[in-house]
């Protein structure tokens, strides 16, 4: 078959095929391309609940207000602090250990020592790694027998408490955020800090 | 006549044929071969392309299991919480709970950042989309739902914190009823809220109170906080949604009576009646009015108006010509007009879309309910018999389940439900 005359009315009419074919028919919605993002800074993705902004606030706080207080600035020694779960009484399910551990973070890192945390989280493991010492099935660079697992100077804890309300003008969550550093001898809470957030926001209509 | 060789040849051909002489067709047909050939070829690439558009389709077996992750992956995003919803219920009661944790946790991730602007909610607003082109989230019950699924779970991994947390969650979810008449009246998520409270050392009164005035002549038993086995139960068919109105743009609930009324525990020597705490079709029904009725009840006024409004303008206009006979330009121009803008209004009304969106979380259960019992650590087996109305045992559809009591204080959560696969081990 010859299509000299053709060629250019075909070919045209080929793209012009293609092209609307592709053009037309179901539209895929076009994605957000991966932005990377400040952790204390409030993303595009957001709700009322606990962010990422809001832990950073909170623990930056926390740290800089525990450093002050004389316990830890002019402390004989240096204090051992172990973690104890923060309770979550909002009606947020997060991982609550986020916020000792950025804590612990910032102190180990800023405080140049003024403090020093202990891994009782761990204590499994270091109970078993004692026992192998002791038991002779590895080397030990010290006598193993001598209780050397370090008591705590304090506590540091906290407690995750929200209030809520929804209407039809929107949602309100306000959360408030305690930590506190309590004396293991006295039980006396030597340290009290608090951060408090409040969120409101309003779903499409479409949704109410 | 020169032989059809290349393209000159032909157009001198044509250009000096006699016409007078009998006409040579061959030129003609071989012209129309060609255009043949060229039509054909254009639409299979117009085809092609179109096909290239359309994607992947999804086949549903009617198996959530399968149906869902191949929904969640491939289906319109629109619809993938709905898909994550379902699957996450299934995945429930064959003990998947891994795999419900993940649907469940992606799924409410979403609903929690939904505030603001919404470009599918906007289109779901406007007059020529349907409202089922916004991005599912459920209606208030089926949110709730999906934060007691995940309480469930937080508590089943030894957080209650977090279990109550979701509990919590269920109620602000409920909490933007009509009139607040029903305004986070669901029972178990505040009898837990308070268990969680008194097995964390505090004080679950006020959440306990809350529960019982909602219980509806209920008795609740106060709390054990050395319970250390507790009983996550559903049962019965949950409620739908269909559209009704001129054009389907009211949104309404339908809750068939269950066939299953209430359940029986028998774990050894112990045997525990155990009746429903809440009903879920009752959640779906009492919401009351949304803002997004008021929306589609515009769309079917004005869907309904322009209708109108195009009858009224095409018989004016075909009057208005008939009246003319023809002969009068004036008329003529008038009745045109109305006319066409009669069409053009019935254009717009056929194109307004006020259908409620009737995606539904369609494996949710008819009814909720609770048990908590004191077990010593070790095997034990639990049997759970579901029983009609008139309290006769169904005994197609009782569960057994093994499970082991840890010895550290944690509690041991079972989530038994009537479409639940038997016997199962936890």
């Amino acid at each position: 078959m010859d299509f000299p005359n053709y060629r250019i009315p075909f070919a045209a009419l080929a793209a012009a095929g293609l092209i609307s074919g592709c053009t037309s028919g179901v539209k895929n919605p076009s994605g957000v391309p991966v932005t990377e993002m400040r952790a204390d800074e409030r993303g595009f993705v957001a709700g009322t609940g606990i962010e990422s902004q809001d832990i950073v606030m909170v623990t930056d706080k926390m740290a800089r207000s525990i450093l002050a207080i004389p316990q830890i600035a002019s402390a004989q020694g240096v204090p051992h602090i172990v973690l104890d779960p923060v309770v979550n009484e909002s009606r947020f399910p997060i991982n609550k250990e986020i916020f000792l551990t950025r804590i612990e973070g910032q102190l180990s890192t800023k405080a140049m020592g003024k403090v020093i945390f202990l891994a009782r989280e761990r204590m499994v493991a270091l109970e078993r790694e004692r026992e192998l010492k002791r038991s002779g099935q590895v080397t030990a660079s010290a006598d193993p027998a001598p209780v050397e697992f370090k008591g705590a100077d304090f506590f540091l804890t906290g407690k995750i408490q929200s209030l809520n309300s929804r209407t039809g003008a929107g949602i309100s969550d306000y959360v408030l955020y305690t930590f506190e550093l309590i004396d293991a001898r006295t039980s006396e809470k030597v340290w009290m800090d608090q951060a408090e957030i409040k969120k409101q926001g309003l779903e499409d209509a479409a949704y109410r | 006549m020169p032989p059809i060789g290349d393209s000159n040849e032909r157009v001198s051909a044509i250009l000096n044929a006699n016409w007078n002489k009998p006409r040579n067709l061959k030129p003609f047909k071989e012209g129309m071969r060609h255009c043949f050939w060229f039509a054909l070829a254009a639409a299979g690439l117009i085809l092609a392309g179109c096909a290239s558009e359309a994607a992947r389709k999804v086949v549903l077996t009617g198996n959530v299991m399968v149906d869902g992750p191949e929904a969640i992956a491939y289906g319109p995003a629109r619809d993938k919480v709905l898909w994550q919803y379902r699957t996450a219920a299934a995945a429930m009661r064959q003990a998947r709970f891994d795999l419900a944790k993940q649907y469940l946790d992606d799924a409410l991730t979403r609903i929690q950042g939904i505030f603001g602007p919404d470009p599918n909610a906007r289109k779901a607003r406007g007059y020529f989309h349907a409202e089922a082109k916004k991005t599912f989230i459920g209606e208030p019950y089926e949110r709730s739902m999906a934060y007691i699924y995940r309480g469930i779970l937080y508590w089943m991994d030894g957080e209650p914190d977090n279990a109550r947390a979701c509990f919590r969650s269920a109620e602000v979810e409920d909490s933007d009823t009509e009139n607040h008449e029903y305004a986070g009246d669901w029972v178990l998520p505040d009898y837990l809220d308070g268990l969680a409270t008194a097995k964390l050392g505090g004080d679950g009164s006020d959440a306990f109170k809350r529960a019982q005035s909602n219980a509806k002549g209920l008795n609740l038993p106060p709390y054990n906080p050395k319970a250390n086995v507790l009983f996550f139960l559903e049962f019965g068919p949950g409620p739908t949604k269909f559209a009704a109105g001129e054009y389907q743009e009211k949104l309404c609930f339908y809750s068939s009576p269950s066939p299953v009324r209430s359940a029986e525990l028998i774990v050894e020597a112990l045997q525990i009646p155990v009746a429903p705490t809440d009903d879920v079709g009752f959640q779906a029904t009492t919401r009351g009015g949304r803002v997004m009725d008021h929306i589609l009840g515009n769309k079917a006024v004005f869907k309904a108006s322009t209708d109108v409004a195009g009858d009224v303008a095409i018989i004016g206009g075909a009057s208005t010509l008939l009246a003319g006979g023809g002969r009068n330009a004036t008329m003529n121009e008038i009745g045109g007009g109305l006319i066409a803008a009669g069409v053009i209004s019935k254009i717009i009304s056929s194109a307004t879309i006020p259908a409620a969106d009737i995606r539904a979380w369609d494996n949710l259960p008819h009814y909720l309910s609770f048990a908590c019992l004191t077990l010593a650590p070790g095997p034990h087996l639990a049997t759970l018999e579901f029983l009609d109305p008139a309290g006769r045992l169904m005994p197609q559809l009782t569960k057994t389940v093994s499970f082991e009591v840890p010895a550290l204080g944690k509690d041991k959560v079972i989530f038994v439900s009537d479409q639940s696969s038997t016997p199962q081990t936890l």
